[in-house]
């Protein structure tokens, strides 16, 4: 298996998204002897159970304390070591969210935070543990990477790059199990660079996280039901976002849809927003994710449809963004 | 009494191609070899090819060119009424078998002494009809050139007439279409490329480029010569994907859809028709 990684896309059926983090911070940890890992009491519930069993001497436990976490995580850091801190996504991003930004961020330093149960993934803890802000919190931070998984594979690519590169991450995974999107770790992962899952000219979906999933399960149907021909982006790294893939989506389809299992402030479509906007060319647009209010308290699975981010709600959208019309109609006169 | 002249909707449908698509192209012609368009320069006139046709508004079809200094404006579907010089064809089907090489029903000609207007705008003319006539593909490169840019030009327009004046094939293609765009692209040659939008039953084409967004699909040809085999229905379209002389970008799923616009703007164009008829 290229790049180290010793699961298979079998295994990611098996495994939830964190157990791959777990697995494959792991065997980082047999590499870099600088990895640490540090968990506010959540080591179970984080995976990070593995590391603890090769790695006792590193691994900390700081109990129910995020912010404690952190800021010893941007100590070690410090001193030259590479803490992996890992909490659930709506407390390392909001409880600690003081200490993500004057700790780690103007600092600098080399930490990374791998907030577990994005999203609405924990979908039947209630609306306390939805972590729907988190990306909107975390994204404007100087020096912060911002990246989405679609899912375990790429979350081990994620993680793998995290580890390799300089300077404060935030990795957001789901609860539970995702969607397989990748069967090998080979698809050319790279930080900042979208990866186009399906070409297509009629308009683009710009997803991150386990909405990738559902929005090729959309192009296809749209593809066979309606002659569509959608393009998909895997977003998957929300900062630096890849203005290019954003750009060449407004000028080559002129239709964009993003999905994300976020609010629809500040998250992947607001990234996207910009970058549409500064480029100065029209489009049609539509943020799918929670329009500005509270989630119910369900399964994943069935959040998503509420939200309509799940395949049918991203199909109903984009018939709907299809007849949206962004110009000034023509006089449709043919050139002579 | 003169004998009545039966108009059938394929008449209209291939005098609209003549009008709005095919003599525009004279513009073409003149801008694009100076050879013919040079003798322009210096004139002001108004040059009119017209068809009588009694249910036309004005009882006639018509197309103008306004030409100031050489700088020539196209004006289709547009009576002008004092031209300098004009070809008036007597009725429409005339006017379609002479445009279609089926016959040489001559036009009525006015103007026929302003012959420093009527010999250059003829000299252009019977360029166009040389290389648009052809059976064969000519051999110098440059009347490939030539000829392929007439017919990229010629094609999309032609099936966004058809649509306009309410094809039922045609409008069946378009009328259930997105916002998309069919492109003709000649590979190297940034002015060898032409293009038709088509959104819920409306239709435009253009020429050059398509900059709004990416063709829905885009028909590319390795080169003039190659491009004229398939314009010219010289060559299997399907083979000549499979040889890689034509490549296909975008929705190869559409090929056929395009291919069949293409030949039923031909069937027009070439007067296919007109041999059905008889």
């Amino acid at each position: 298996m290229a790049g180290g990684i010793t699961f298979t896309a079998v295994d990611s059926t098996k495994l939830a998204t964190a157990e791959i983090f777990g697995r494959t911070i792991a065997e980082l940890g047999a590499e870099n002897p600088n990895i640490v890992c540090i968990s506010p009491d959540l080591a179970t519930s984080t995976k990070m159970a593995d590391f603890l069993a090769k790695y006792p001497e590193r691994f900390y436990n700081v109990g129910i304390a995020e912010q404690n976490m952190i800021g010893i995580a941007a100590g070690m850091a410090k001193s030259g070591l590479i803490p992996f801190a890992s909490c659930f996504s709506v407390f390392a991003s909001l409880r600690a969210l003081d200490q993500v930004h004057t700790d780690v961020c103007y600092q600098n330093v080399n930490v990374k935070i791998i907030g577990t149960h994005g999203g609405t993934s924990f979908g039947q803890a209630g609306s306390t543990h939805h972590a729907i802000e988190d990306i909107g919190v975390i994204r404007p931070l100087v020096n912060m990477t911002v990246i989405v998984p679609a899912d375990g594979i790429e979350t081990a690519n994620a993680v793998k790059a995290a580890a390799a590169t300089p300077g404060p991450f935030y990795i957001r995974i789901n609860r539970g199990f995702d969607n397989v999107v990748y069967s090998t770790p080979d698809y050319g992962f790279k930080v900042g660079k979208a990866v186009v899952m399906n070409e297509g000219t009629d308009l683009t979906i710009i997803a991150c996280g386990s909405c990738v999933y559902q929005a090729m399960q959309a192009a296809s149907m749209l593809k066979h039901d309606q002659g569509l021909s959608i393009r998909v982006l895997n977003m998957h790294t929300i900062k630096p976002i890849d203005r290019e893939a954003v750009l060449a989506a407004v000028k080559e389809t002129r239709k964009i849809i993003t999905v994300e299992d976020h609010t629809v402030i500040g998250g992947l479509g607001s990234a996207v927003a910009e970058v549409v906007v500064e480029g100065g060319k029209a489009c049609a647009f539509r943020k799918l994710g929670l329009q500005d209010k509270w989630s119910a308290i369900g399964l994943h699975e069935d959040l998503l449809a509420m939200h309509e981010i799940d395949a049918e709600g991203i199909v109903k959208n984009v018939l709907e963004v299809m007849k949206m019309d962004f110009e000034a109609d023509e006089d449709w006169g043919d050139e002579v | 009494m003169a004998k009545e002249v039966k108009i059938t909707q394929s008449d209209l449908y291939a005098a609209r191609i003549f009008f709005y698509a095919a003599i525009p192209l004279l513009k073409v012609i003149c801008e694009s070899e100076p050879k013919f368009g040079d003798k322009f320069i210096g004139k002001n006139f108004v040059f009119q090819i017209s068809a009588l046709y009694d249910k036309a508004e004005g009882g006639k079809f018509a197309t103008h060119f306004v030409v100031e200094d050489g700088k020539w404006t196209t004006h289709v579907g547009a009576i002008h009424e004092k031209p300098d010089v004009e070809f008036e064809f007597s009725d429409l089907k005339k006017f379609i078998i002479f445009f279609t090489g089926k016959g040489m029903p001559l036009p009525k000609i006015k103007g026929i002494l302003k012959l420093g207007i009527l010999v250059p705008v003829l000299m252009a003319l019977l360029r166009m009809a040389g290389l648009m006539q052809a059976k064969d593909k000519p051999e110098k490169f440059e009347d490939q050139i030539m000829l392929c840019k007439l017919y990229l030009y010629l094609i999309p327009n032609g099936m966004s007439q058809l649509n306009k004046l309410g094809h039922p094939d045609v409008k069946a293609v378009t009328g259930i279409s997105p916002d998309r765009a069919y492109a003709l692209i000649i590979e190297g040659y940034p002015e060898l490329q032409s293009w038709i939008r088509m959104k819920a039953g409306k239709t435009m084409s253009g020429r050059g480029e398509y900059k709004r967004c990416k063709p829905f699909l885009a028909m590319k040809f390795k080169n003039p010569s190659l491009a004229l085999d398939i314009l010219m229905s010289k060559a299997d379209m399907v083979q000549y994907i499979r040889e890689e002389n034509l490549f296909v970008d975008g929705a190869p799923e559409f090929g056929g859809t395009v291919g069949n616009l293409m030949f039923t703007v031909a069937y027009y164009a070439l007067g296919t028709y007109l041999d059905e008829e008889k």
